[in-house]
């Protein structure tokens, strides 16, 4: 049998089978996938920036890295507002500094521009309850539109160890195996999504704090005036005290997550991803989440995308008017999306 | 009323209105006739006419599928047909309320009544040829590891004897370094004296040439552990081993342990939280075996876990099941398992559906790898691949210590032979260092099994071949 040839290259001569891809590599084409596994040179990297710690130290490790060790990263930083005053008001500002620190194009994407609602809004006609299920549904769908906007092919995002551990805890209390069988990833992408990141999945919460107290990062610290989700707050202190009794904790949760996976019988009766007919973002219904959530707002009917009884009330009513406010329809990424406005630094 | 981050004097909506117990009416929702008196997570169950029975079938429910020998179906059990168990029963008896309502729920169930209860039908198991020939009662006396408790040996001794049925089987937990314990439970004779260096964290073995009595070796190796946290984890391991082997010894093909389902949901998180992922599977229900040349196989069923924990409390109260108690050695605010029960029990109480989601969920997950190889300390499957690769990225194992790199070729070492969880256990730092006492942390003693299983069986480093051998069927030439 003559010798393979290497995949990739199809030049030399393949002399291993990537255990990850079963592709049929030679050695210097395997140490480049290594080696460029998260990002490659020319990449159009964005940086999802709140204003915190997190995507504070994120923006400046990323840009220190990028010019230290020349990775030819094209870097942005991508805010969403969401509407939220006496609060994501004053961590722009934050983002707005940070643009000019670091000399990086920001695109700031607005619930109210893309979605014709804030969260103050929102807030007002749902109350407290619940607002944070809108708030991140419609946060993963804007980072997305904004990224696509931006003609990036990756999204970075600030989450940290604690944070990974917190989404397992939370995903297996709320039993949500979907999400409980992705989390811990390091990098995620479906087929029509932008691939996303998260390169401080092992940095702890603690020691994102210490480097920018140590390098004096200019970040914002503040809750979310809207935050009231007890649930999470309990698994949170329970986090907590799990670091403060045995500091290897976090790290052992992220490596539970890594070493379990949903039984092959589960994930057959798993919904198909599917593309949501109204907007055209990915959805696993005819109807994506935010769409559904939309459609509720605009109908006076906000527990529509909540409870099964606002659904099934939702549907009593009738189909959606034809006047129905919607959200613009999904353009895939491309670089050819790239002609946007961008924030003045 | 329960006040959100707002402010109640200007925000009306800063309040939160507390849930009602339960969601509709105060009728029991199974006869839908008698008023009830227990809510049950969202629901209200009336006494005795419903209660006792609702209970004894989620018990049977759990129980049923893993009787018979063979795999265990996902679906219930449909099929009529004879129950019998390919060996003995051995009932794990920690003297707590769980195991307490076991014991009595599976003499209702399955062992002759001892007053000529008829109840049931003539298809009920108790009217047939017994499931099991033989039931052991087997409790595991841990005074000797927690200072200042009490032996409750002999009020468990007089509770089991209520239970004609059942032989009881008192351990104690430094028969883990007891030689005579392992030679009774056919354990292969122990030709040297292994002992582990728990102060580096290659955990490096070595001959000892002096031998502790089993509560001295208990004492070292509790002492020598370097956390607070690692001692309930260290314990509870330590228990299961003996309660094991105790099992295989006695024919027993069926463990039971009478784990409820706010017991199993403390025990998946506490699981997970210590590294145990790969494993959670096994938290539910498993079936172990020995050695790998060893075909008789203990399979441990929690057949409470479906049962809450206040259910299985109703059940002791309405029936007069005396509880003799046990030591609580979670670990006060120190240790994973008593900040997960407080955690689980809090959340319980104000989110009751959790512990059932948690239990759920669980049971979905599979681990991600199959593996060929279990672990020495627990006996529970480890993860394939070798440490370093299953650990965090190079950086973090400063700070985090996990999986060191491997001992020099000159001296063997046990973290190949562990899994993730013990391999923590045995090495995680608190954030004040070690917390290590014992006079022995150098060598401290390693349990009967361990010992066994290391005898003659030499451990060096890693050479390129051998490496290259692990990672052969990706490479083409």
């Amino acid at each position: 049998m003559p010798p393979r040839t290497c995949a990739l290259c199809s030049t030399n001569r393949a002399m291993l089978k990537r255990p990850k891809t079963g592709q049929q590599i030679c050695r210097e084409c395997f140490f480049y996938v290594f080696e460029t596994e998260l990002f490659k040179p020319g990449d159009r990297v964005a940086i999802g920036a709140s204003g915190g710690k997190d995507s504070t130290v994120l923006a400046y490790v990323m840009k220190t890295l990028n010019e230290r060790y020349n990775y030819g990263l094209e870097l942005f930083l991508l805010s969403i507002d969401e509407g939220i005053t006496g609060y994501r008001d004053d961590s722009l500002e934050t983002v707005k500094r940070n643009q000019q620190q670091y000399s990086m194009p920001l695109k700031i994407l607005s619930y109210d521009e893309l979605y014709g609602w804030t969260m103050d809004a929102i807030v007002s006609q749902v109350g407290r309850k619940n607002n944070c299920t809108f708030c991140g549904v419609f946060r993963r769908q804007a980072l997305d539109r904004g990224a696509s906007m931006l003609g990036v092919d990756h999204i970075v995002t600030g989450h940290n160890a604690d944070d990974i551990a917190e989404t397992v805890l939370m995903n297996i209390m709320r039993g949500d195996i979907a999400r409980l069988g992705r989390c811990t990833s390091i990098c995620t992408q479906g087929e029509d999504t932008i691939k996303r990141s998260k390169p401080f999945k092992y940095a702890y919460e603690k020691e994102i704090v210490m480097y920018a107290y140590f390098k004096k990062l200019d970040y914002f610290s503040t809750e979310c005036i809207y935050s009231p989700d007890a649930y999470r707050g309990h698994a949170r202190v329970f986090l907590k005290d799990l670091e403060a009794a045995r500091p290897s904790a976090i790290i052992d949760i992220i490596h539970s997550g890594e070493a379990f996976e949903i039984r092959e019988e589960v994930k057959a009766t798993q919904k198909v991803q599917q593309t949501c007919k109204r907007c055209g973002y990915m959805s696993s219904n005819d109807l994506c989440k935010a769409c559904t959530l939309l459609e509720g707002l605009e109908r006076g009917m906000a527990q529509a995308g909540i409870t099964d009884r606002g659904r099934k009330k939702l549907e009593s009513e009738g189909p959606a008017p034809e006047n129905l406010r919607t959200i613009p329809f999904y353009q895939p990424p491309s670089a050819g999306n790239a002609a946007i406005l961008l924030e003045a630094p | 009323m329960a006040e959100s981050c707002g402010n109640p004097s200007s925000e009306q909506d800063a309040l939160m209105l507390r849930r009602s117990k339960f969601d509709k009416s105060n009728i029991c929702i199974k006869c839908k006739v008698n008023p009830g008196n227990v809510v049950i997570r969202h629901a209200v169950i009336a006494s005795a006419e419903c209660f006792f029975p609702l209970v004894s079938s989620k018990f049977r429910r759990a129980l049923v599928p893993a009787i018979n020998p063979g795999p265990i179906p996902d679906t219930p059990r449909k099929k009529k047909g004879s129950l019998k168990a390919a060996g003995n029963l051995c009932i794990g008896f920690s003297g707590g309320l769980g195991s307490s309502v076991l014991l009595d729920l599976v003499t209702e169930s399955y062992f002759p009544s001892e007053n000529g209860n008829t109840k049931g039908g003539s298809d009920h198991p108790r009217h047939h040829e017994k499931v099991w020939d033989h039931g052991t009662v087997c409790y595991v006396e841990i005074c000797s590891a927690l200072p200042g408790t009490r032996d409750r040996t002999e009020e468990v001794r007089a509770l089991v004897s209520e239970y004609r049925h059942f032989e009881f089987l008192p351990l104690r937990i430094e028969d883990a370094f007891d030689e005579a314990w392992w030679a009774k439970v056919g354990g292969r004779g122990l030709e040297s004296n292994m002992t582990v260096d728990l102060a580096d964290e290659d955990l490096i073995l070595s001959q000892s040439t002096t031998s502790d009595n089993s509560v001295a070796a208990l004492h070292s190796y509790i002492s020598s552990l370097p956390t607070q946290t690692a001692v309930p984890s260290a314990i509870q391991t330590l228990i299961r081993l003996l309660l094991l082997h105790t099992a295989r010894s006695t024919g027993s093909s069926h463990l039971l342990l009478g784990t409820s389902l706010t017991s199993l949901s403390v025990s998946l998180i506490s699981s997970i939280s210590q590294g145990g992922g790969f494993v959670v599977r096994e938290e539910a229900q498993e079936e172990w075996q020995p050695t790998v040349e060893s075909k008789r196989t203990v399979r441990v069923n929690r057949p409470l876990r479906d049962i809450g924990m206040k259910e299985c409390a109703m059940w002791a109260w309405w029936k007069g099941v005396h509880i003799p108690g046990k030591e609580n050695y979670l670990g006060g605010k120190q240790g994973i398992g008593a900040l997960t029960k407080n955690f689980i029990v809090g959340l319980e109480r104000d989110y009751p559906s959790t512990v059932s989601t948690i239990a759920r969920t669980c049971g979905k997950l599979a681990p991600k790898d199959s593996s060929d190889s279990s672990c020495i300390l627990c006996g529970r499957p480890a993860q394939p691949g070798k440490p370093d690769l299953a650990s965090p990225p190079p950086h973090l194992q400063n700070m985090t210590p996990q999986i060191p790199p491997v001992a020099p070729a000159s001296q063997s070492s046990l973290t190949p032979r562990l899994c993730y969880a013990c391999h923590t256990t045995l090495t995680s730092r608190s954030s004040r260092g070690s917390t290590a006492s014992g006079n022995h942390i150098n060598s401290t003693p390693l349990p009967v099994w361990v010992v066994s299983e290391l005898d003659g069986v030499g451990h060096r480093k890693m050479g390129e071949k051998e490496m290259k051998e692990s990672i052969s069927e990706y490479l083409l030439e």
